[in-house]
């Protein structure tokens, strides 16, 4: 059983995918100091935590099933110190809370941690609609804002948003049964500061410090601004009738905004609209009032999560159209390149299919061949047949019997 | 924790306490107290669900805890505080009174305690493999799933398999008003998907047949494939005897509740959580099915509102597919459904009675094999 789980969960959007990234790949210098993370790929928690709060996915559930409990078995297991991280678990329910509790070994003496690495809301509003237009909602900036706005939050918008982002209430369902010192807050620092900072903290809270770790940064889910935003939601709303899901992400979601409009620079960035700054920035304070109460372990600086009013403010949803057009044209260009390649894939794969049926027409067409079959079907249809064609084979050296 | 926030949670407890013994009493009347009886309140999904369950016929003790640690499968409002049991706070979704929640609120806690029983009661067995006949006509039969899934699996059992040699392409119909509740059904049996009135709505929105019912389009690509004179038009499946040379009748498709219906829709979702896609279709089909087969209400229908559209659009399907030249079995003027369906629509408050009485009826079933 591990003497010691680290559990992340979440939120969204601050570094969660460049820390799975790090520990992924730095699996084998943990375990040399004790430390294990259960995971296949780097976001393998993913389809656990799926599992877990029982989630559907655009298809992924169905490679979920039962992936919690393998995942807590290996946690179990393990007699180090395990660490968990996907940030869709910030949204658990209690009762999920208690479930994953109790199969990591909480009633059995486990010693888990919470961890939940945050950033204020000026940047995580925007960043969120931004997330929700990559995974194919068409809602416009305005209406997104209007919905998580609205105190009932009766929306799928609303719940989801401030079930992954509200601060106290995320540590009010994972922390109702852990002392505040086994629950630590990681801040995201302001924008512009130092970028080894936000890692510096995520090494001291997961106890990496001294261990030498590769940490190129090989992956990050990279931000759009807006006119590539206004783009992909355009697209959206046109093609999400007949575009699968299992087609979306790889062409849309890392084609067109990962690899190509994520690559553009120069364009306005998303932001805070100036006249919600005012209810943003009491919820903040809010929040920073209630954590420092409750006395958790915060690495990095509360104050950090009071944002930066916004400079400036570029509409998404009457994006200049000038900057989509150029978006767009950059967005063609990938398409053509891609299908390029996969024209040129097909084009090989039909030679090698060709050279493949002729290869096997000429030994059909052999004479030996057609006798050698002959009479193999005349043996296979005996007894004593069978057994000529069972010694030959063993006599052959062959590995293998045909069914 | 001040003097009242522990009078409130005091009180929660004691209701849970009492719900746990087959108490219906509603939370804003409930006036006993109990100690904590647990790590943390269940929502009040949960709570009024157990006791909409309760006012039905007491459950047995571990239903009871399997509401009580149920949570809401899927995307949605998360469990929700009972008001005035927790301590006010500024985070978190507001507290209700559990009696204000809609009912669909607790058909989602329901339909995650369905799929599980499901689940565990497991499809039925196999039929048992038959020698297929030498001499048949071949087929594919395709058009209305809901029709032509259970003849399809009839034949099988016959002997009289789809494919071979050269096999007609028979594109079963029927009226386009019944094309369209068989396709939302056949859709609700398979992966779920929105309700009956946002789909209908959806597919008027944009003028457009949805597949499963489009019987032009479904006969446009297999006679691409396999050419025209081998596709075939059957507009009614008591044609199909003769165009099949079978002697004995073909089985109808089953005719659920529009409540059923929805339920199935609903169950359908959080059984994709534990299943791979085919396994949930076969539970849905086979095992839920016949726990939806005595469900009070009448069969799905089209909205009055609605019937000029399906009749034009009927109009049109029956226009394109004599225009297109395949061979037709029975009247293509059938396609056009002649008056307003008396059929009903799906309805809340039934479904969530229907899902209480499938919990009381399976979810029991599975207490007793889990506990024994």
């Amino acid at each position: 059983m591990s003497s010691r789980v680290l559990l992340h969960v979440g939120t969204p959007k601050t570094g969660t995918s460049y820390l799975q990234d790090v520990l992924y790949r730095n699996q084998r210098v943990l375990a040399h100091a004790g430390i294990r993370y259960p995971a296949e790929r780097f976001d393998g928690h993913f389809l656990a935590a799926l599992d877990l709060m029982k989630l559907p996915w655009g298809g992924l559930e169905a490679e979920a099933i039962g992936a919690w409990d393998r995942l807590a078995e290996q946690v179990r297991h393990h007699r180090g110190t395990s660490i968990i991280s996907h940030e869709i678990l910030a949204t658990a329910s209690r009762s999920q809370v208690g479930r994953a509790l109790a199969s990591l070994g909480h009633d059995d003496g486990t010693e888990i941690h919470v961890v939940l690495s945050v950033r204020d809301l000026v940047r995580q509003i925007p960043a969120e609609w931004q997330e929700n237009v990559k995974h194919r909602r068409a809602v416009a900036y305005r209406a997104f804002l209007d919905q998580i706005r609205d105190p009932e939050r009766e929306s799928r918008i609303a719940t989801w948003f401030w079930g992954v982002q509200e601060i106290p209430d995320i540590l009010d369902r994972w922390g109702h049964d852990l002392p505040p010192e086994r629950i630590h807050l990681v801040t995201v620092p302001p924008a512009g500061g130092a970028p080894e900072l936000l890692w510096k903290r995520f090494s001291q809270v997961f106890g990496l410090d001294g261990l030498d770790l590769d940490l190129a940064p090989l992956r990050a889910n990279p931000s759009l601004g807006v006119p590539e935003t206004a783009l992909i939601r355009r697209i959206n709303r046109a093609a999400n009738r007949d575009l699968a899901p299992a087609d979306y992400r790889p062409l849309v979601r890392e084609l067109l905004a990962h690899q190509t409009l994520s690559r553009r620079r120069g364009s306005p960035r998303l932001a805070l609209p100036p006249d919600d700054y005012a209810w943003v920035r009491e919820m903040e304070q809010a929040w920073v009032d209630e954590i420092a109460a409750r006395g958790y372990d915060v690495v990095g600086e509360l104050a950090e999560l009071i944002g930066t009013p916004p400079s400036g403010f570029a509409d998404p949803d009457r994006p200049e159209e000038k900057l989509v057009a150029e978006a767009a044209v950059d967005a063609i260009t990938a398409l053509l390149l891609d299908n390029a390649r996969l024209r040129h894939t097909e084009d090989r794969l039909g030679a090698e299919l060709v050279e493949t049926q002729r290869a096997l027409e000429r030994s059909y067409l052999r004479p030996t061949y057609r006798f050698r079959a002959k009479v193999v079907r005349r043996l296979q249809g005996s007894r004593v047949g069978k057994g000529m064609l069972m010694a030959y084979r063993f006599a052959r050296g062959r590995s293998s019997r045909s069914a | 924790m001040t003097t009242e926030t522990e009078a409130g949670e005091r009180r929660a407890w004691g209701w849970i306490e009492a719900l746990r013994a087959g108490a219906t009493t509603p939370w804003r009347e409930f006036t006993g107290t109990a100690d904590r009886g647990g790590r943390f309140l269940p929502g009040a999904q949960q709570l009024e669900l157990l006791r909409r369950v309760n006012a039905v016929r007491r459950p047995g003790p571990a239903l009871v805890e399997r509401v009580l640690n149920a949570s809401a499968p899927g995307r949605g409002r998360p469990d929700l505080q009972l008001v005035g049991a927790a301590e006010e706070s500024r985070f978190g979704p507001p507290p209700v009174d559990p009696a204000d929640l809609p009912d669909a609120e607790l058909v989602r806690v329901a339909a995650g305690l369905i799929a599980e029983d499901l689940v565990a009661a497991g499809p039925p067995p196999p039929p048992p493999p038959r020698w297929t006949r030498l001499w048949r006509r071949t087929y594919r039969l395709v058009g209305d799933p809901w029709m032509a899934d259970p003849i399809r699996a009839e034949l099988r059992r016959r002997g009289r398999p789809p494919g071979g040699m050269r096999p007609t392409i028979l594109v079963l119909g029927a009226d386009l008003g019944t094309m369209l509740a068989d396709a939302w059904t056949a859709r609700s049996f398979a992966e779920g998907g929105s309700g009956w009135r946002d789909w209908l709505g959806g597919a008027i929105a944009h003028d457009r047949v949805p597949p499963r019912a489009d019987l032009v389009t479904q006969a446009r690509r297999w006679a691409e494939r396999v050419g025209r004179d081998r596709v075939e038009i059957v507009i009614g499946a008591e044609h199909l005897r003769r165009v099949l040379k079978v002697r004995r009748a073909l089985p109808a498709p089953p005719v659920y509740a529009a409540d059923g219906v929805d339920l199935a829709r609903q169950v359908s979702s959080p059984l994709g959580l534990l299943l791979v896609p085919n396994q949930r279709a076969v539970l849905l089909a086979e095992t839920l099915g016949p726990w939806l087969s005595d469900a009070p209400g009448g069969p799905l229908g089209i909205p009055a509102a609605h019937v000029e559209w399906v009749q034009a659009r009927a109009a049109r399907m029956r226009d394109e597919l004599l225009g297109a030249g395949y061979a037709v079995h029975g009247d293509p003027e059938a396609l056009v459904p002649d008056a307003p369906g008396e059929g009903s629509m799906p309805d809340d408050a039934g479904v969530l009675s229907l899902a209480v009485r499938l919990m009381l009826e399976h979810g029991e079933r599975r207490t007793e094999e889990v506990s024994g």
